[in-house]
């Protein structure tokens, strides 16, 4: 009753208009968090690890965190970590697939670190800009197969080409996988490749302060001014940066190569069963240790070593017993 | 209670337009709230795109009609009982460049024209590539003893003892018919190849030709095309070279060279250097692979070795086993001095084994 009683010395208009006013200032408060909660702020710059010889898990990870970025609101650009040699076709498309549905929603930076070769550049291709150090070392487009050699046939399977193949088909088909290769760089970086098709297809590795004269890059910068550039791109205010490792924790394999073709080894003391020959790869050599540089070590001869004060400079070898052979005397004058 | 049915109304009314709106306009311009976009990549679906994978065919034929003639060949092979030397070998790597399959072309072409070919086998147990000492006061070497009673000699491997390089220079001066096929590998290994190729007159060139523009499904399996039509390439528009070489000789009769655009590895720069040349009774190929069942498939291989055929049969090397009669498998034909003319036929038949 005291409501009216208040409320009797308005007229009803009077009393619309202060129930109307009263509403719009709880309205007001409430309107923000109506806004926000329908139009997350995207204020985040993920930056997508991409590191270490290409393979499936490397890609089952950068796939996954590339489609969860795509769907989280909060993202609003993405960086590439990139140092890779690359490594094996199927999966260097799959992270270019990735990347390049992500590009479309989102400006896309690639950061090269040291390397970015091969499967490496193929992932990285679809990105807005490539980034640089002056020494990264990018480019390599091309495939890593040895020739096709006739082997003896195998009697029992089903068909000629189950097991074994013929020499020409084989040639045919790695020449495919290449130009598939070729034609994606072509169509995503054509236009600022400063070179034929023909010379991209040299699959030639280029240092950064090169890459952005002929095309292969964009621009020379670390990965913070990577990150503030795509944090611009993307017209984010403040922004924060959230990393996102990607490959597995451990069991990378050692990429090595021999006189006819690359093997991925996956263990550091490995038997027959621990290696595994790459038929194809997209790969870059160079960043690819030859067998012949590779030395055995076992535990206790690397801490006689270091004892004698040897590679102790902290250089954090990936741990094991197959290391590049790293000449100790070279290490200890360093250090 | 119409009255304050009205007001709480209007209340309800007032905040639900403005929370609402606050959200709908949240909503309208939410970032990502698209779906994702089709993405077409065409350069997939390109008809180009696809290599032919049609292996092709072969019809190696000769047109010489000339009486039987022994063809000695060294492949170059191991010998039998090598063992892998280290696990990546296990795995395939490593072997014999050219195998009993890989000169077949060429070896059946000649023995179905009734030619004997004969396989250059080293003695010595396992050794690839074996050092013969000479077995003779005069430097005989078993090269040396079969070359003896051959008409021509093909060979994979350059690199030879001095005896042997010996054999095979008087070899040549006896009118023997020389073919001689190395490929760039092997300007990785020791230096006896280019005694070899100076013995002969004829030279190699480091690093390998290759075409990223126009070539057989791979740029470093390059075309040839010939100068001439005649003799060698005669009937070849172009033969298909999978790893080359480029070769030289002071004078040559013949020649292959690969297709303009061409390029050499240590230059990166065009090169007509050919791959292929014809000095005298040598001929001197700067590949060892473009005679394989696959690669005699390609282009005009078949018509190329073919050709290699008729030439190996035709020289005028007199009665085989005119040398010194030093070795003990001698073969019992007459003697008629060591260097004939080359005008006199050889119309006997190459001895038997």
């Amino acid at each position: 009753m005291s409501p009216n009683d208040s409320l009797g010395s308005l007229t009803a208009r009077q009393r619309l208009v202060a129930v109307v006013l009263v509403a719009a200032v709880i309205g007001a408060v409430f309107a923000p968090v109506a806004y926000s909660a329908t139009n997350e702020p995207s204020d985040t710059v993920a930056v997508v690890e991409i590191e270490g010889p290409v393979n499936a898990a490397l890609a089952d990870d950068v796939e996954s965190e590339l489609a969860e970025i795509r769907s989280n609101e909060s993202v609003g650009a993405v960086v590439l970590k990139i140092d890779t040699p690359g490594g094996a076709p199927a999966a260097s498309e799959r992270m270019y697939k990735a990347v390049q549905r992500t590009s479309e929603q989102m400006p896309v930076i690639a950061s090269v670190q040291a390397t970015s070769a091969s499967g490496g550049y193929y992932a990285m291709a679809p990105a807005d800009r490539i980034y640089v150090l002056p020494t990264s070392v990018v480019g390599s487009i091309g495939l890593n197969a040895p020739a096709p050699q006739s082997s003896p046939p195998v009697a029992g399977p089903s068909g000629p080409d189950k097991v074994g193949s013929n020499e020409i088909e084989s040639w045919a088909r790695q020449q495919t996988l290449a130009d598939t290769f070729i034609n994606a760089m072509m169509a995503e970086r054509g236009d600022r490749f400063e070179m034929p098709r023909e010379d991209v297809a040299n699959a030639d590795v280029y240092l950064g302060t090169v890459a952005v004269q002929n095309g292969f890059a964009d621009e020379i910068g670390s990965l913070n001014e990577a990150i503030h550039a795509a944090a611009t791109e993307a017209e984010l205010g403040e922004y924060r940066v959230d990393t996102r490792e990607t490959g597995p924790d451990e069991g990378l394999p050692f990429l090595i190569r021999t006189d006819e073709q690359v093997v991925a080894i996956h263990a550091n003391d490995p038997g027959y069963g621990d290696v595994e020959p790459m038929g194809m790869a997209y790969v870059h050599l160079g960043s690819v240790p030859h067998v012949d540089t590779v030395e055995r070590f076992s535990g206790s001869e690397l801490e006689t070593a270091d004892a004698a004060g040897v590679g102790s400079d902290g250089s954090g070898q990936s741990g094991g017993s197959a290391t590049p052979s790293a000449d100790p005397s070279a290490g200890g004058e360093a250090s | 209670m119409n009255r304050v049915g009205t007001l709480a109304l209007a209340f309800v009314v007032t905040v639900g337009v403005i929370v609402g709106g606050a959200a709908a306009l949240g909503l309208l311009t939410a970032d990502g709230a698209a779906p994702a976009p089709e993405i077409e990549n065409e350069h997939y679906l390109e008809e180009d795109l696809i290599s032919d994978r049609t292996p092709g065919e072969a019809n190696v034929t000769m047109s010489s009609s000339e009486p039987p003639k022994t063809i000695l060949v060294d492949p170059g092979i191991e010998a039998a009982g090598q063992r892998p030397a280290t696990p990546f070998a296990m795995l395939g790597f490593g072997g014999p460049d050219v195998a009993d399959r890989d000169i077949r072309p060429l070896v059946n072409a000649l023995t179905e024209n009734g030619h004997e070919v004969r396989v250059y086998t080293p003695e010595g147990g396992g050794e690839q590539r074996p050092r013969q000492e000479p077995s003779g006061a005069n430097g005989e070497t078993q090269l040396g003893a079969e070359l003896q009673e051959a008409d021509a000699f093909v060979t994979f491997r350059t690199d030879y003892s001095e005896a042997e390089v010996d054999a095979i220079e008087s070899f040549v001066e006896g009118e023997g018919t020389l073919l001689a096929a190395s490929d760039p590998g092997d300007e990785f290994g020791q230096p006896a190849a280019a005694a070899f190729d100076s013995r002969l007159g004829v030279t190699t060139k480091p690093g390998y030709v290759y075409n990223t523009a126009e070539n057989d499904l791979n740029y470093q399996r390059v075309y040839a095309e010939p100068g001439t039509d005649a003799g060698l390439t005669e009937g070849v528009d172009r033969a298909v070279f999978p790893l080359a070489t480029p070769v030289g000789a002071a004078t040559s009769t013949a020649e292959l060279r690969p297709i303009a655009g061409s390029e050499l590895s240590t230059t990166r720069a065009e090169t007509d250097a050919p791959v292929l040349v014809r000095s005298g009774s040598v001929v001197r190929i700067g590949d060892t692979d473009f005679l394989s069942p696959e690669n005699a498939q390609r282009a005009d291989n078949d018509v190329l070795i073919g050709n290699i055929a008729d030439f190996l049969v035709t020289g005028d090397r007199p009665a085989a086993g005119v040398s010194e009669p030093t070795g003990p498998t001698e073969p019992s034909e007459p003697t008629s001095g060591e260097r004939q003319p080359s005008g006199s036929e050889s119309s006997e038949p190459a001895p038997e084994a």
